[in-house]
């Protein structure tokens, strides 16, 4: 029995007369690694602003077709957008910490959550920092501007703000596309350590990332999706030809 | 090879126009500094500042006197300084801010009889005294002629050293101070930004964060622009005509007031601010509102936790800059605050701020310019202490950030 998180079916957007996605329907599995891949434009990041709704707050732009999480229908009318956002987290292209101290950072979620207790919202700071391998190097300047860490240390601290609000699912939008091979493999070390607890989705450029941390391959291309299945299938015998000359270097 | 001469004279030429347009300002800067700073330098001390700008007239009687003054003159004292062995006094020759001869108290010993002086107007007055600093204008005798300041101290301190006993000596404060109009100024600075500064701001998250960008935000928008154009001397007129009224109806005052400049102020103001509170939140990266999003905190929240702190240099800078409108500002300010100089300032009546101090004492006939010099160095030294203590924040504000 697969244990999905995500049911997607028929999903459609259209960003003014422009569709940048089309009928794609797929399934994403729960404390599971989804890489999707494909050429630049090709909608994957679109797709991935689709499942925390992200995408409403793009003046023109129309989504149809069902996205199932928890069998509930989060396009569906009178859903909680706020709760909805709380148990999927994201993590953007560019490390975006806000210009407050680090650990204001961490309980920024939580405290618009209503959350007051200072032991709690302290508890909180620990564990994330700890889950997001960035305890050690923090503990000792929580007060510091969260803007003086190094890159890679802003988009671990990105993530842990992320787990700070003790998500079901985690998205991630390129995180390494802005940062250095050590910086990179400190991300990729790190999520495999979260796919214990978390459903990951992650929009990546790299085939080798894909390859190396993924559980799950999509390959979208022009709008639609090609093909989807285990990555050790799409990345050893793909049922597609696109989707092989794509993996092998020959477009894209 | 002559191209490239031809278009290193052409670059050369250019350049040069942008140096010399930009020499322009620096040129009519330092000229308006070193005019105010040559005819104003010279006034320019503590006392200023904290005098008042009315003298107070003093009439000094003495009753018969027994024991004289034993002091000699003391050795600080100068050449100028005319001294009675008698009676203890030093006078010396001076020339006060409006620019007239005047005679000045330089000393008075300990055992001068002077201190046994009463006030000749109110006899239960304690606090009066004969002090270094004082004008003294004219000593009036019971048997002969009076001694009058525009003689000179010399000729004020040879008439009382030959006699035992006088009517009266006439005396007062310096005057001439800004104590007043500093103050006005002050809280006409507070209360403005009071005003201004939530409804601005307020008005500014509005525009950029909530309001959709239809047809009815870019009318208030080119409300706004066009309120910043608007010479400010109609505001006063505003003022004169709306705020006035509604003070002398809702408070003590009984006509043009603080209060009524303050609310006047901030309406000029307001335009000021809200542009720059707008362009200060719109350099706010679009990252740190879907960050926020993202974690599930609806738009007041980010709005209020994430954007508004990141765009607070920005607005910071606002202040400054509409602080220093307040101080500038007199054409609206003659209406809708007043033009009297006063001492005794409270927020529901008359008195003036240091820009139309100058403008009072420039209708002055003759003008004072030394004056209105001195002012224009004590309101620029204010702004510049604000811009610094402005940089310093959005510094400080910065670091822990």
């Amino acid at each position: 029995m697969v244990n999905n998180i995500f049911t997607i079916s028929n999903l459609n957007l259209e960003y003014g007369s422009f569709q940048a996605l089309k009928q794609i329907s797929l399934n994403i599995e729960n404390k599971k690694v989804t890489a999707l891949i494909g050429p630049s434009g090709c909608g994957k990041t679109s797709f991935l602003r689709c499942l925390n709704r992200m995408n409403d707050l793009i003046s023109d732009c129309k989504v149809s077709g069902d996205v199932l999480y928890h069998e509930e229908n989060i396009y569906g009318k009178n859903y909680n957008v706020i709760s909805l956002r709380t148990k999927v987290g994201m993590v953007f292209q560019k490390p975006n910490p806000f210009p407050m101290s680090i650990y204001e950072n961490i309980a920024y979620g939580p405290k618009c959550q209503g959350l007051k207790n200072k032991n709690e919202l302290n508890r909180i700071v620990e564990m994330s920092l700890k889950k997001s391998a960035l305890w050690e190097e923090v503990k000792d300047r929580l007060k510091n501007s969260a803007l003086s860490l190094s890159g890679g240390q802003q988009q671990r601290l990105c993530i842990a703000r992320a787990i700070a609000m003790e998500p079901e699912v985690i998205l991630m939008d390129e995180p390494t596309s802005a940062l250095d091979p050590i910086a990179t493999l400190k991300i990729e070390q790190l999520i495999n350590d979260l796919k214990e607890n978390y459903a990951i989705v992650i929009v990546t450029h790299s085939m080798q990332q894909a390859a190396r941390i993924s559980d799950n391959t999509a390959f979208f291309l022009m709008g639609e999706l090609v093909e989807y299945d285990e990555t050790d299938i799409i990345f050893s015998t793909p049922s597609n030809s696109k989707t092989e000359e794509y993996i092998t270097g020959r477009f894209g | 090879m002559s191209m490239s001469n031809k278009r290193k004279r052409k670059d050369f030429v250019l350049q040069a126009i942008t140096y010399a347009a930009s020499l322009i300002g620096v040129f009519i800067l330092s000229l308006i500094i070193i005019f105010i700073f040559k005819n104003g330098v010279g006034l320019i001390n503590w006392d200023l500042v904290t005098n008042d700008y009315h003298a107070q007239y003093y009439n000094g009687g003495i009753n018969e006197i027994e024991i004289f003054s034993k002091t000699v003159k003391p050795s600080e004292l100068s050449e100028s300084d005319f001294y009675s062995n008698k009676w203890g006094l030093a006078l010396t020759d001076d020339i006060n801010r409006e620019g007239r001869a005047i005679v000045v108290v330089s000393y008075l010993a300990n055992d001068s009889p002077l201190h046994d002086m009463y006030d000749k107007n109110d006899l239960e007055n304690n606090t009066f005294a004969l002090e270094i600093g004082n004008i003294v204008s004219s000593i009036k005798f019971e048997n002969k002629e009076s001694a009058l300041s525009v003689y000179g101290a010399e000729k004020m301190i040879n008439a009382l050293e030959n006699e035992t006993e006088f009517r009266e000596i006439v005396f007062s404060s310096l005057g001439g101070g800004i104590r007043g109009s500093l103050i006005t100024t002050l809280y006409t600075i507070f209360f403005t930004l009071i005003f201004a500064l939530p409804t601005g701001v307020c008005s500014a998250l509005y525009l950029t964060e909530f309001a959709k960008n239809n047809q009815f935000t870019r009318i208030i928008r080119g409300m706004i622009d066009m309120l910043t154009g608007v010479p400010s001397i109609i505001f006063g007129l505003m003022g004169l005509a709306v705020f006035v009224p509604l003070t002398i109806r809702y408070t003590p005052a009984s006509g043009a007031n603080i209060l009524s400049g303050s609310l006047t102020l901030a309406v000029i103001l307001l335009p000021i601010i809200i542009r720059s509170t707008e362009e200060s939140l719109k350099i706010v990266p679009d990252e740190y509102r879907f960050a926020s999003l993202a974690l599930g905190a609806n738009k007041t929240q980010t709005t209020f936790r994430v954007v508004l702190p990141s765009a607070l240099p920005g607005i910071l800078t606002a202040t400054l800059l509409a602080i220093g409108r307040v101080i500038g500002e007199s054409a609206a300010l003659i209406f809708a605050i007043g033009t009297a100089v006063k001492d005794e300032i409270s927020i529901f009546g008359k008195s003036t701020t240091l820009a139309v101090h100058i403008w009072s004492l420039m209708t002055d006939e003759p003008a004072n310019i030394e004056l209105a010099s001195t002012i224009s160095i004590i309101i620029l030294i204010i702004v510049l202490v604000l811009n610094l203590l402005v940089k310093l924040l959005s510094k400080a504000y910065l670091r822990n950030a």
